[in-house]
């Protein structure tokens, strides 16, 4: 019921991280409890709908399932420009 | 181009409770006890309320934030009863208030001026569950013309609360709800559950709930 909330504070959380690399997102892992009351395919809509929006660029969010209540932002895939790195 | 995976394995809850910590920190250094009143809708938390606020406004002085998620109208109706401040947070469609809600609303409480602070929570008996305010406690509301399994099919709010109010029991004889009943269930659910039972259309149906307030409440300078 609150997945909208917990959508938009993963986003707030990756905006934090990621600053101005934010539109190179392209993944987003979630971790949520089997007993965390969320309701996941619920969740990935909300993100995905979010996730459209400016600063990011369409990023996949990626759900992942585990025992507990526990409810955390796992991971965040973004492309790097390798030619910075050179 | 690349593809590079940051771990981050950080709980989505964090920054809630980072806040809700903060507003624990200002109510316990003003000395003010904040109860989180949580129920489904329609069990009469604004009516206790209203009643409290009706038969404690001349001893004690008590602050109330409420959460709806749209309208005033349970702020409305409490500030007919007190002089002390009820503060409105519409959640505009949130299903829950969240901690960031409470330690804006605290801005406008006069906490030195506070004995006892309640937070009328979005009738819910889900979301608000997850979401910690800084609140003292959950009290957790339980009318008797809801069902008697409601613990055990909102297992996590029963989980968390410290108490359990019985509302409406002057409908018990026109309703089949089995208080024992409701209370074993509540018990195997959460052991350490302690329960109230209130009328609020009763005259006497109050003074178990009022005797809980005076017992918790700051202990002020009289008003």
């Amino acid at each position: 019921m609150h997945e909208m909330s917990v959508a938009l504070e993963v986003c707030r959380m990756a905006e934090e991280r990621l600053g101005q690399d934010a539109s190179r997102l392209v993944a987003v892992g979630v971790s949520v409890g089997d007993d965390a009351g969320i309701e996941p395919e619920n969740l990935a809509f909300c993100l995905e709908a979010l996730l459209e929006e400016p600063p990011f660029e369409g990023a996949e969010p990626r759900i992942l399932r585990e025992p507990g209540d526990g409810l955390h932002l796992s991971y965040l895939e973004i492309i790097d420009d390798d030619s910075s790195n050179d | 181009m690349t593809v590079r995976t940051i771990d981050v394995r950080e709980r989505i809850m964090a920054k809630n409770d980072e806040i809700a910590a903060r507003v624990r920190a200002r109510l316990a250094a003003a000395g003010v006890p904040a109860f989180n009143l949580v129920s489904s809708p329609g069990s009469g938390k604004t009516l206790l309320l209203e009643r409290t606020l009706a038969e404690l406004g001349s001893e004690m002085r008590i602050a109330i934030v409420t959460g709806d998620v749209q309208t005033q109208n349970d702020a409305d109706r409490l500030a007919r009863h007190t002089d002390q401040l009820v503060q409105a947070v519409v959640t505009n469609g949130a299903c829950h208030l969240d901690a960031r809600q409470i330690d804006t609303a605290l801005d406008a409480v006069d906490l030195a001026a506070t004995d006892l602070l309640f937070i009328e929570n979005v009738g819910n008996l889900v979301c608000p569950a997850g979401w910690d305010l800084g609140e003292t406690a959950k009290i957790a509301l339980f009318s008797v013309t809801e069902g008697e399994d409601k613990p055990e099919k909102y297992p996590k709010m029963f989980r968390m609360a410290h108490w359990v109010v019985f509302t409406k029991l002057d409908l018990l004889p026109h309703v089949p709800f089995s208080l024992s009943r409701a209370v074993d269930i509540a018990r195997a659910i959460n052991p350490t559950l302690d329960f109230l039972m209130t009328s609020a259309l009763d005259p006497v149906g109050m003074d178990e709930w009022l005797g809980f307030c005076r017992a918790h409440a700051r202990r002020g300078v009289p008003v």
